[in-house]
């Protein structure tokens, strides 16, 4: 149990020791050197102008150019395109999230005929793409009228994040004691008021958890969106980049600005909540 | 046996009607699709054809090839980002806080949207003006055309792939290490095992319900992954990088042909379905022994 009682280390087996933490950090910063190498360049080549880029991608801008922000989002109108992914995004995440947590309520507190049945039918929703879906949704929408409008391009992005968030919900839920649960119904306490008082309270990190990934999933969709909103007007930041590479295919300075602008509204929510992120994350893979 | 109670199944059925709405019935859709044709897309204008897209899908030199590069991703990911995930979490989780430092960071690219990872890496991968041959020329080596060599390309998508993919895996396999109790470790030291003994037979064992969710969620999402490969290569060069939710695209969106399309759909569904059951029944039945 108590490692302090160890025998004194001999004098090569404590050297081979640090070649060998050296070793292991020389890998683990490689690691962190290759992940960040990228975004690197992505931030870099935005403040940079074309001539510049073509003599290298590596050295630091000489003089920034942070005026390819404001061209981008007024000037190529982008910033119409920002705004159509946060309604997108802000809108399948709280679609996603109040539907789950009922569900989450539903599967976790009661007992009743069919229940794991059920839950195996949301269960295999985890299972489906877009890829696989894609025309019978597609010809949904067209039927509904809904193809190039905000709703046709949330209602299905919601779905595509629904079986995660009620299973991440189901367990969370789960996990809270029963007696609390018990005490509240005894008090008279309806079904709503339990969910209100005692378990949103209780799980809020992990209804946060589940906003935050729901969000960024929906930041970061290309293929509902690509598909459903052809319209310019209508096109969020992720497949408005596409569109741009066409018509500039050697402009990679501005190509770099506009990637920057999809990812630095995901970066600052990560780096605030990485906790809430990756509670969301491996929770579902390790309970089950 | 409770009494019949209505209450439970208003909180689950927004989410059944849903799900119902926007997944399955789109699957079984996707499934009648599948043995229809149309000169037009119209539903109006449908008429069976049995299972005639299906054998025209065999014979679909370009499908099977595309399902081909699918199931080499498949391998791929778990080659390299899900192998490497494992050994970064071992070698971090010995570790105080620094880990959770390394593992935030590793984890960036994944949050990273696929489209600017995409246009990012084709900057690295450039022959003439890109970063990764001006370093291998540096030390000796000579560049390549990565994403324009027709042997190499799905190869180089997948590095991209991998490159987001490596930090949730570290995070996933650490989150399950810190349920081993070290007790165990120590009891195999103990026994005289060796460091890869400890690592085969004491955490392998243990993280086995990690392990079958990083493969179920590595063989789900390499099956239908698009935005990448859309962006990175769109299929090329000379269809070498194709995979089917490219095929999907290409035959619903621009040349409507949607029932066959939906046959593409139908089959990947199954192929998903398929293989994640046999990896969970595997991991199952090894935990029976």
């Amino acid at each position: 149990m108590n490692t302090s009682a160890q025998p004194p280390k001999r004098r090569s087996y404590r050297s081979s020791r640090i070649i060998q933490s050296i070793l292991i950090h020389a890998i683990l910063l490689l690691f962190v050197f290759i992940a960040l190498f990228p975004i690197y360049l992505m931030f870099n080549a935005a403040l940079k102008t074309s001539a510049e880029l073509f003599q290298s991608f590596l050295s630091l801008p000489k003089d920034p150019q942070w005026k390819n922000f404001g061209f981008i989002l007024n000037e190529q109108g982008y910033k119409g395109a920002l705004y159509n992914s946060m309604i997108l995004s802000t809108s399948s995440m709280i679609l996603t999230t109040v539907i789950s947590v009922l569900a989450g309520y539903g599967f976790a507190v009661y007992r009743f005929v069919g229940k794991q049945w059920l839950f195996l039918l949301v269960l295999t929703g985890l299972m489906v793409s877009e890829t696989s879906v894609l025309i019978p949704v597609y010809q949904l929408l067209q039927d509904l009228g809904l193809l190039n409008t905000y709703a046709g391009m949330i209602l299905p992005q919601a779905a595509l994040g629904l079986t995660f968030g009620v299973f991440l919900m189901t367990t969370f839920f789960k996990d809270i004691p029963r007696a609390l649960i018990d005490a509240a119904v005894v008090d008279g306490g309806s079904d709503l008021q339990v969910l209100r008082y005692v378990i949103m309270p209780l799980a809020r990190p992990a209804i946060m958890s589940l906003a935050l990934i729901e969000f960024m999933w929906a930041w970061n969709s290309f293929f509902f969106p690509l598909v459903i909103a052809t319209k310019q007007w209508l096109m969020p930041m992720s497949v408005r980049i596409i569109d741009f590479m066409g018509r500039f295919t050697f402009k990679y300075d501005m190509i770099a600005t506009t990637t920057v602008i999809l990812f630095t509204p995901i970066l600052i929510l990560y780096l605030i909540t990485q906790r809430s992120f990756h509670r969301g994350i491996t929770f579902g893979a390790l309970k089950d | 046996m409770p009494r019949f109670n209505i209450r439970p199944y208003i909180f689950i059925a927004p989410a059944l009607i849903y799900l119902a709405v926007w997944i399955f019935y789109p699957i079984l859709n996707a499934f009648v699709l599948s043995f229809f044709d149309s000169p037009t897309g119209r539903s109006r204008d449908y008429f069976w054809v049995g299972l005639g897209n299906y054998t025209k899908l065999l014979q679909d030199d370009l499908f099977l090839k595309s399902l081909y590069h699918n199931i080499l991703w498949v391998l791929l990911s778990i080659a390299i980002p899900v192998v490497l995930g494992l050994l970064l979490a071992v070698v971090l989780s010995g570790r105080g806080r620094t880990r959770l430092v390394y593992a935030s960071i590793y984890f960036i690219p994944q949050t990273v949207a696929a489209v600017c990872a995409a246009i990012v890496w084709r900057w690295i991968y450039d022959p003439s003006i890109g970063p990764l041959n001006h370093m291998l020329e540096a030390i000796g080596l000579t560049g390549r055309p990565w994403l324009a060599d027709e042997s190499i390309v799905l190869i180089a998508v997948n590095m991209i792939g991998s490159w987001s993919y490596y930090g949730f895996c570290v995070l996933i396999f650490m989150a399950g290490l810190q349920n081993i109790s070290p007790e165990l470790y120590d009891a195999a030291k103990i026994d005289g095992a060796g460091a890869l003994q400890r690592f085969l037979y004491v955490t392998i064992p243990l993280l086995r319900n990690a392990i079958t969710f990083v493969l179920v969620y590595t063989i789900i999402g390499s099956m239908k992954f698009f935005d990448l490969i859309f962006v990175a290569t769109n299929g090329g060069p000379n269809e070498a990088s194709t995979v089917v939710g490219l095929r999907i695209y290409w035959h619903s969106m621009r040349e409507g042909r949607f029932n066959y399309a939906a046959t593409m759909s139908t089959i990947l569904t199954v192929v998903i379905l398929v293989l994640s059951v046999v990896v969970i029944r595997q991991i199952v039945t090894e935990e029976g022994d």
